[in-house]
């Protein structure tokens, strides 16, 4: 299991030195730079060539690139270049918006997918399963910039409500954080559910059609334990891997959700960063993303050794 | 029947969640801020009341709080509350002293400034003449290496500058290196702000600090959630401010920022024309306009061989209907105008009698023909646009309306950084694209709006036009302070500008603030959009 880790970790690195190139290429590609958008109308060859210097854009990409590679090697992200705030400290003050948001949003999305997945699978063809996916097809299908905004005008002219502005973190003012967050949370959880109650249903079926599941009936077992403890479980695996591959995703920044909800998140940021050519910024937010995405794959990996015995990794 | 169990646990669980979602509602609006009530509807004008912090709903992030080197809308929200200039101008574009009582131009390039005595940065230091001359050697980058000082703003506004020296505690000299009518107005630009040079030795730049003087101070930033600022207790004028305070919530989303409106949730946000329709309906809302002195313009790349043709320019200024745009693109509020938009008062031309503002297809037809186009040879040309939605849909009306003219628009819509490169190079093949639609801002003195749109080779002259009389009357009207001869010199510049349709002038917008009715006190206007000093909040 150690040595799995330990090559899984060391796996990393590449990936990581492949998106840091990528990324910083993809940056020095795209039209429009930093500089530009910090001079406007003021922009004068002279005042360019100024501020190109004092931010060292001037000096040849290979150099600009190692120079900063070099700092993140040493947990130094530089600067922005816009509000000259250091990026790492803001890179894990805003991770922390989104991991909440991720958690909350995966809490809801399970309490929703998972028992109504397994209701469509148990109730196969009945009128419960066809709502079910008819459910799921709406959460795979709206959009959850359309649905955010549906509820925020929705709750606004029924309810007169508008979530509170003004973010403050969970330990802060637990329940103003909630109230806060559990909107874009449950946005966000309803949309994703409709991929997990499908892949629940299907994948419940099957397990249900084989042999051990007759025998655990037989045996005289509830139908509550042959559901949960034997059909469930062995169904896990692919659900598993897909609500990692979510939750990868939405650590990544739920960019959309975020806006809409002003939530000062890492999609936020890298959306903000990207607006105002921020290379440094948009630069350290992807690393980031790339590597939380990376390190939740690895963790979704190691799940499957826990929820599947037979599965070993040594 | 236990797996029946489980679901319905689990449902009354999401229940309870978004109930607990729903509490919010009632209680965050519960709260006893006095911005909640709505004015008594037929009553007289309620007295200011003390206290109130202003929720403000703003479109957009600032990047930071540094007045001589950012200029960005976001940022100047808030900039204007924490910092103030020499002079500042009325509604009606006439200038009164702010941070000066009085002032003198003993010669014409000379002007001697009284400060005011007693006014105190946030720090609580004393302003004097030495903060004055610090300000401007840190626009003019005279101060110490690595202090770049105001980007950009030293060329185009205090180019002139050649000394500004302290004649005592209260007392400063600017000479100038020639007369600059402009002088007086430039100083009223943000630009032109004093700062407090000890913030500045701690702190490196101003970006995230306060060294103001302003009716008050800087508070919490959370970047790209929200940004605070409180009443300076020890401003000059304390007396005037009734608000606690302003907060800035980020509210992306127009849809969203009209919602939190509704519920009363802030109190303040800009809209967009389209959005201000629905605002007007709602009692607990009112609306207050001003006119720009902004305005939107289509540019021609005069590298591209067929737009070097007048008559190709003229036609398009003629196929052009500006009534239909100012309906479409603005819900009719707008102006035609020209380069020096109407809301510059005495200095605007009255564009309404011009031949080349009367839509008038046949002469655009001739013109076309003349040219050499027809049915048969019609003419392609390639249009950039993007930045803000006026322009995406203006180009789009300006693309059917030059259909009739046998010219056929490729519209491209850029990503701002993009537009923003793009604009730069517009004048040369490498742009890529034969026009682009802009939105300009003209600035305070018709200096502004022409010399540095049109003069040759002048920072945002970027189409390429270039025309002797146009520089010899920008140099004729910045050298003398006689205002009927000014006004002489700009109107023969627009006349000039207008006819060469380099750069075709559409119409300048409206700009809306919607507020609860319960905001009082405060009248926006092209001079000054972000005066809060007597604004309150009324029981």
């Amino acid at each position: 299991m150690k040595n799995y880790i330990l090559r899984r970790i060391l796996q990393v690195v590449p990936v990581l030195i492949g998106i840091s190139i990528l990324i910083f290429a993809v940056m020095k590609m795209i039209p429009g730079d930093v500089i530009s958008g910090i001079l406007g109308v003021e922009a004068t060859p002279e005042l360019r060539a100024q501020l190109a210097a004092k931010y060292g854009l001037d000096r040849p990409y290979l150099v600009q690139y190692l120079d900063w590679i070099g700092g993140v090697l040493h947990g130094d992200f530089g600067e922005s270049i816009r509000t000259s705030a250091p990026i790492l400290p803001e890179i894990l003050s805003r991770f922390k918006v989104t991991a909440e948001l991720t958690i909350l949003a995966a809490f809801i999305s399970w309490i929703i997918a998972i028992p109504l997945g397994v209701l469509a699978a148990v109730k196969r063809n009945t009128l419960a399963d066809r709502f079910v996916r008819v459910f799921a097809l709406l959460g795979v299908s709206v959009p959850n910039f359309a649905l955010s905004i549906l509820l925020i005008l929705v709750l606004s002219l029924a309810f007169s409500y508008f979530p509170p502005l003004g973010y403050v973190g969970f330990l802060e003012d637990p329940l103003r954080n909630l109230q806060i967050m559990i909107l874009p949370a449950a946005i966000l959880g309803v949309t994703i559910s409709g991929s997990v109650m499908r892949m629940t249903r299907s994948s419940v079926l099957e397990v249900l059609r084989q042999d051990f599941i007759k025998t655990v009936r037989a045996k005289g077992a509830s139908e509550r334990v042959a559901i949960f403890r034997h059909a469930l479980r062995n169904a896990l695996i692919p659900i598993i891997t897909l609500i990692g591959m979510q939750i990868g995703s939405l650590l990544g920044g739920a960019v959309i959700v975020e806006q809409i909800f002003s939530l000062p998140g890492l999609g936020q940021m890298t959306l903000t960063g990207i607006n105002q050519r921020d290379y440094p910024v948009v630069q350290g937010c992807v690393l980031f993303i790339a590597f939380i995405y990376v390190l939740v794959n690895l963790l979704t990996d190691l799940l499957y050794a826990y929820i599947d015995p037979r599965i070993s990794y040594d | 029947m236990n797996v029946k169990k489980w679901i319905s646990v689990s449902l009354a669980g999401v229940m309870l969640l978004g109930t607990l979602a729903g509490c919010g509602g009632p209680s965050s609006n519960a709260t006893p801020a006095p911005q909640d009530s709505t004015a008594p509807v037929g009553s007289e004008a309620p007295a200011p009341v003390s206290g109130g912090t202003l929720r403000w709903g703003t479109d957009s992030e600032p990047t930071g709080f540094d007045p001589h080197t950012n200029s960005e809308e976001a940022s100047l929200r808030v900039m204007n509350q924490l910092y103030e200039t020499l002079v500042e101008r009325n509604a009606d574009m006439t200038i009164y002293g702010q941070l000066a009582e009085s002032w003198e131009i003993p010669d014409e390039t000379t002007y001697v400034f009284k400060l005011r005595e007693g006014v105190k940065f946030h720090s609580g230091r004393e302003m004097t003449a030495d903060d004055v001359v610090y300000t401007f050697d840190r626009i003019l980058g005279k101060t110490e290496a690595g202090d770049i000082g105001a980007l950009g703003s030293k060329s185009s506004y205090y180019g002139g500058v050649t000394s500004v020296e302290a004649l005592d505690t209260y007392t400063v000299q600017f000479t100038l290196d020639a007369p600059n009518a402009a002088f007086l107005g430039n100083l009223t630009s943000n630009y032109g702000a004093i700062v407090d040079k000890d913030v500045i030795a701690e702190k490196g730049d101003l970006m995230r600090a306060d060294g103001g003087t302003g009716p008050f101070t800087l508070g919490e930033w959370l970047p790209d959630n929200y940004v605070t600022v409180s009443k300076f207790a020890d401003y000059w004028e304390a007396d005037r401010v009734s608000l606690d305070g302003i907060t800035y919530y980020l509210i992306g989303d127009e849809a969203a920022r009209l919602a939190a409106l509704r519920t009363g949730d802030i109190d303040f946000a800009s809209l967009s024309a389209s959005n201000v329709s629905a605002a007007e309906k709602e009692a607990n809302l009112k609306v207050l306009s001003y006119q720009t002195n902004e305005y939107i313009a289509v540019g021609c790349n005069l590298s591209t061989a067929a737009l070097q043709d007048l008559r190709v320019r003229q036609a398009i200024s003629y196929a052009m209907d500006r009534d239909t745009i100012i309906n479409v693109v603005f819900s009719g509020q707008a102006a035609p105008c020209s380069m020096v938009p109407p809301a510059m008062g005495h200095w605007s031309l009255d564009v309404s009698d011009m031949d080349l503002y009367k839509t008038n297809v046949d002469k655009a037809k001739e013109l076309m023909e003349a040219a050499g186009y027809s049915d048969s040879n019609r003419l392609s040309l390639t249009l950039a646009a993007g930045l803000m939605d006026s322009l995406r849909q203006a180009a789009v009306v300006l693309q059917q309306q030059l259909a009739e003219i046998y010219i056929d628009l490729e519209i491209t819509n850029l990503e701002s950084g993009e537009y923003v490169d793009i604009w730069g190079k517009m004048s040369t093949p490498e742009a890529g694209f034969d026009m682009m639609i802009v939105n300009d801002g003209a600035g305070t003195d018709p200096n502004r709006s022409i010399s540095f749109f049109f003069g040759t080779g002048s920072g945002a002259n970027v189409f390429g036009f270039s025309n002797e009389r146009i520089d010899e009357l920008c140099t004729l009207g910045i050298a003398t302070t006689d205002e009927a001869l000014r006004e002489e010199y700009y109107n023969e510049a627009q006349l000039i500008c207008i006819e060469d349709c380099t750069k075709i002038c559409i119409a300048s917008p409206m700009k809306y603030f919607v507020t609860s009715t319960s905001v009082e006190g405060f009248s926006p206007s092209a001079a000054d959009s972000s005066n809060f000093r007597d604004a309150y909040l009324a029981q």
